[in-house]
């Protein structure tokens, strides 16, 4: 097993509050990699740290055996590595099939000066859209969308451009379990197509049956890791979310 | 309705040729070229504060280089205007290019301080750098070869090929790739960047764009007026009108600059006219922004466009705006997917 | 370019950071709209004009002192910024875009009306010790300071620590300070925001007229002054970190200093243009301020 994405003593401060101090995780390719810890452990600041949202102020990130540190998000998601939000993001006055086109990569001037959609690319999308069950909303503002709805169409949309690895902050956040379900089963499918997952999740239930591999923060720092099963038995991580 | 739809341009062309032939007073020609070079500036606005969100300001700015680049190329170099216009354009939108890449470094809010800022550094440029632009009495060009009844119609039929040509790009801008990208910099940057959009490139290829028909605009009136000073090139006024026509037309729409240049370049010319001063107009002016920011900020094309959609189907209960409580999947019993997915 | 001699160089100098005090009095107002509301209050520079004409109307017809009549003009600016705030910015909350293009709107409007009440004609308060000055001897170097300066900077001095007490110590102080770093966590712990809003309007119109007060002693203005005032308030703001008072204060002191000394070394009607040229420095090395907090998303 390669390592896809890793990070060396990665810190970030923000005025008072060590948000992550000296994190040092792995992630395997071909894994799908669970990200749990208490409320304030940092996670959703190293994903932000990782795709270049925030510069560390220490440490590095790697994908691929290249340096991510320091570059553009969207240079890094050219690396291919996408990433969802723990609140739902979306292009909200653009439609359904307009968010997943934007993020289709621009190679090229010319590609930038071509008409916005090409056939391809909305077929593809289209594919897409039908995996979720969204192709009957696909000129419907994605703002008009419900709650599930606009966060299918999140994690479709970053798909379009094709990422070795996508990075989910809290996937079942707020939606029914038949909703869980789905996604679930979605993220099962993509993985054996080969991508890579690192997934922020509370949801514990979710965690076990999904990961392979448990990463727990905590306080900024990785606590523990391992299978689901050593990670739930592991007093340690108990005492960090109990703790609080 | 659809033959509207299908005739109105042609018609609207055919209007505007005629135009200087029906309305033959010199008053009519002068307010025919200066609407349709609001109209030009305001569009060309449009594509930097509308289509992507960053309003400029200190637009005004390449205005004035514009004006002095073709006068003093005119003076130094003999070069005809009208010639030379599109193609020191150019320099500017390359000028703007490089200023907007250090502009666009940081949040919206210092790239609109900045774009005030840039004006006032051209501004007082001229009007130190005496030996080349004469400073604060300004400089003289050589007029028009013409004669004096004909002589507003050129630039008249000038700007007009020229708005046609200023649409276009628009209108090709909104429909290509490179627009997309723009429009989803305008809605949010940041997820537009985290999706592999290169912001900062598109924004810097559309403050240059924008910056070029300004530029141009400048040129042509540096010809029309024939003297040109520093405090009326570099007037902001000029870029806070085109800010006005494209967001009382419709902020981010293809006509939208266009509606407002035809309604705000008579009106404003009526009100001075009626109360003669022109700090009155200031006034109004600022009132009327104000009213137009308030109560319609979206412009008059949108709201039209809303209005009628409106009438054909009421609007969705909700906007896709999430409370707290469905945020946190307290709404929710749970339907099957199937029903979950096509609730609408 | 010449350069002076040193005599020269520092009275310069001290007239610079005297000058950049007066600065920090009128910027520090703009600075805090936008920590609270996150809007670019360009009505700023002429509400500065509108209070510096109110000092000279009061001083032409009542013979009232500038350094006196801010007992009046500061409770009034407060109350109109107040109610600009409650009843016409408020409109547009959550669009710091329209904002903008809203406090431009007004900006307009006041140099229309100004413009109309007391025409172009250059104004200033010229007072009987107008022209007098300080003379300091220290060794072999001869300053002079006009009293106006000094007075300016310590009427600012004034105002900026009344700021700062507004702020540390009252209840009101907190929750603007909560406001400005994090406006939805203060609103979730009970901060009244449009109250808090409103209020740091009014009083960033309260210190400009403070701020008016100490202009009209020390320059010449009419109705289009605000445009240049304005610009070198949004730079000196830009340089300190947007929305950062300490931030604000040591960017006056700064930019009245490079403003003064680019005087004597460059001619004077081009030394404002030190400003902008600091301005767009600051954007290519340190885009977020000397205070400000670098932020990649806003």
């Amino acid at each position: 097993m390669t390592e896809l994405l890793s990070t060396k003593g990665i810190s970030r401060r923000f005025g008072g509050i060590q948000a992550v101090q000296d994190c040092n995780i792995s992630v395997q390719a071909g894994s799908i990699t669970g990200l749990i810890g208490p409320n304030g452990s940092g996670k959703t600041t190293l994903f932000n740290l990782i795709t270049g949202v925030y510069n560390p102020d220490n440490g590095q990130a790697t994908f691929q055996g290249k340096q991510i540190t320091g570059l553009s998000p969207s240079q890094i998601c050219h690396e291919g590595l996408s990433r969802t939000f723990q609140i739902t993001r979306l292009f909200w006055e653009m439609t359904v099939l307009e968010n997943m086109i934007v993020p289709i990569r621009q190679v090229g001037l010319r590609s930038l000066l071509g008409p916005n959609m090409f056939k391809e690319e909305i077929d593809r999308a289209m594919v897409l859209l039908e995996r979720v069950g969204l192709t009957h909303l696909k000129d419907e503002l994605a703002g008009k969308l419900s709650f599930g709805q606009q966060k299918l169409l999140e994690f479709a949309a970053i798909l379009m451009a094709k990422p070795t690895m996508v990075m989910l902050d809290e996937p079942a956040g707020g939606v029914n379990p038949t909703m869980i379900r789905f996604i679930m089963q979605l993220i099962l499918e993509l993985n054996q197509d080969n991508v890579t997952f690192l997934v922020v999740e509370h949801n514990m239930g979710v965690v076990m049956e999904l990961c392979t591999h448990v990463i727990v923060m905590d306080q900024g720092t990785k606590l523990a890791e391992g299978a689901p099963e050593e990670i739930q038995a592991n007093p340690a991580v108990l005492e960090a979310y109990l703790g609080n | 309705m659809d033959n509207l739809r299908r005739w109105w341009k042609p018609t609207a062309l055919l209007i505007l040729l005629a135009y200087p032939w029906i309305f033959r007073a010199p008053y009519y020609h002068v307010l025919g070229f200066n609407v349709m070079l609001f109209a030009t500036m305001a569009t060309s606005w449009n594509i930097m504060g509308g289509y992507t969100g960053y309003k400029s300001l200190g637009h005004s700015a390449f205005y004035g280089l514009g004006a002095y680049f073709v006068a003093i190329a005119a003076n130094q170099l003999g070069w005809n205007p009208l010639v030379s216009a599109p193609f020191l354009a150019l320099i500017v939108a390359l000028v703007a290019v490089i200023l907007g890449w250090i502009m666009l470094r940081t949040s919206g809010s210092a790239f609109v301080i900045s774009t005030i800022a840039m004006l006032l550094i051209f501004r007082l440029t001229a009007l130190n750098l005496r030996e080349i632009t004469k400073g604060a009495p300004g400089l003289s060009q050589p007029l028009p070869p013409w004669t004096p009844e004909f002589s507003r119609m050129p630039f008249y039929y000038y700007m007009v090929v020229w708005l046609i040509i200023a649409l276009f790009v628009s209108w090709y801008i909104r429909r290509s790739r490179f627009g997309l990208g723009l429009v989803a910099i305008r809605d949010d940057e940041g997820k537009a960047e985290m999706v592999g959009v290169n912001t900062t490139l598109y924004k810097i290829l559309a403050f240059g764009v924008s910056a070029y028909f300004v530029a141009l605009c400048g040129g042509v009136w540096s010809y029309f007026t024939s003297h040109i000073s520093p405090v009326f090139a570099f007037d902001i006024i000029v870029g806070v009108d085109m800010i006005l026509m494209t967001m009382l037309g419709g902020l981010g729409t293809l006509w939208g600059p266009v509606l407002g240049a035809f309604i705000l370049i008579p009106t404003s010319d009526l009100i001075l006219f009626t109360f003669g001063s022109s700090t009155i107009y200031l006034a109004i002016i600022g009132v009327l922004m104000m009213v137009v920011i308030i109560f319609l900020p979206k412009g008059i094309l949108p709201t039209i466009q809303q209005w009628i959609q409106d009438r054909r189907a009421p609007r969705a209960a909700h906007q896709g705006a999430l409370s707290m409580a469905e945020m946190h999947g307290l709404t929710d019993d749970s339907p099957s997917v199937e029903e979950e997915i096509r609730h609408d | 370019m010449h350069l002076p001699s040193w005599n020269v160089l520092i009275q310069v100098a001290v007239i610079g950071i005297l000058t950049g005090g007066v600065y920090a009095l009128m910027a520090t107002g703009l600075t805090l709209i936008f920590g609270v509301m996150r809007v670019i209050n360009i009505a700023h520079g002429a509400f500065l004009i509108l209070s510096a004409y109110i000092s000279y109307w009061m001083f032409t017809a009542y013979g009232l002192d500038p350094f006196l009549s801010v007992i009046v003009s500061v409770p009034l600016l407060f109350v109109i910024g107040l109610i600009f705030q409650r009843y016409v910015l408020s409109r547009v909350q959550g669009d710091p875009g329209l904002g903008v293009l809203l406090t431009f709107a007004m900006a307009l409007t006041l140099e229309g009306l100004m413009g109309s009440l007391w025409e172009s004609t250059g104004r200033s308060v010229r007072t009987a010790y107008t022209s007098n000055v300080f003379v300091i001897e220290l060794s072999d170097i001869t300053l002079r300071l006009p009293w106006v300066r000094v007075g300016g900077l310590v009427a600012a001095v004034i105002a900026l620590l009344s700021i700062f007490l507004i702020l540390s110590r009252t209840n009101l102080g907190r929750a603007i300070r909560a406001t400005i770093q994090n406006r939805s966590a203060a609103q979730l712990m009970g901060v009244n925001v449009e109250r808090v809003q409103a209020m740091t309007f009014g009083i960033s119109l309260g210190t400009v007229a403070a701020g008016g007060a100490m202009f009209s002693l020390i320059w010449t203005f009419n109705s289009g002054s605000h445009e240049e005032w304005i610009s070198k308030m949004l730079s000196i703001i830009v340089l300190g970190g947007m929305g950062s008072l300490p931030g604000a204060f040591l960017a006056a002191i700064i930019m009245g200093l490079a403003e003064s000394v680019a005087a004597v070394v460059m001619s004077s009607y081009l030394s404002p243009i030190v400003f902008y040229l600091i301005l767009f420095i600051t954007l290519i090395f340190r885009p977020q301020g000397l205070l400000g907090v670098k932020v990649r998303e806003e």
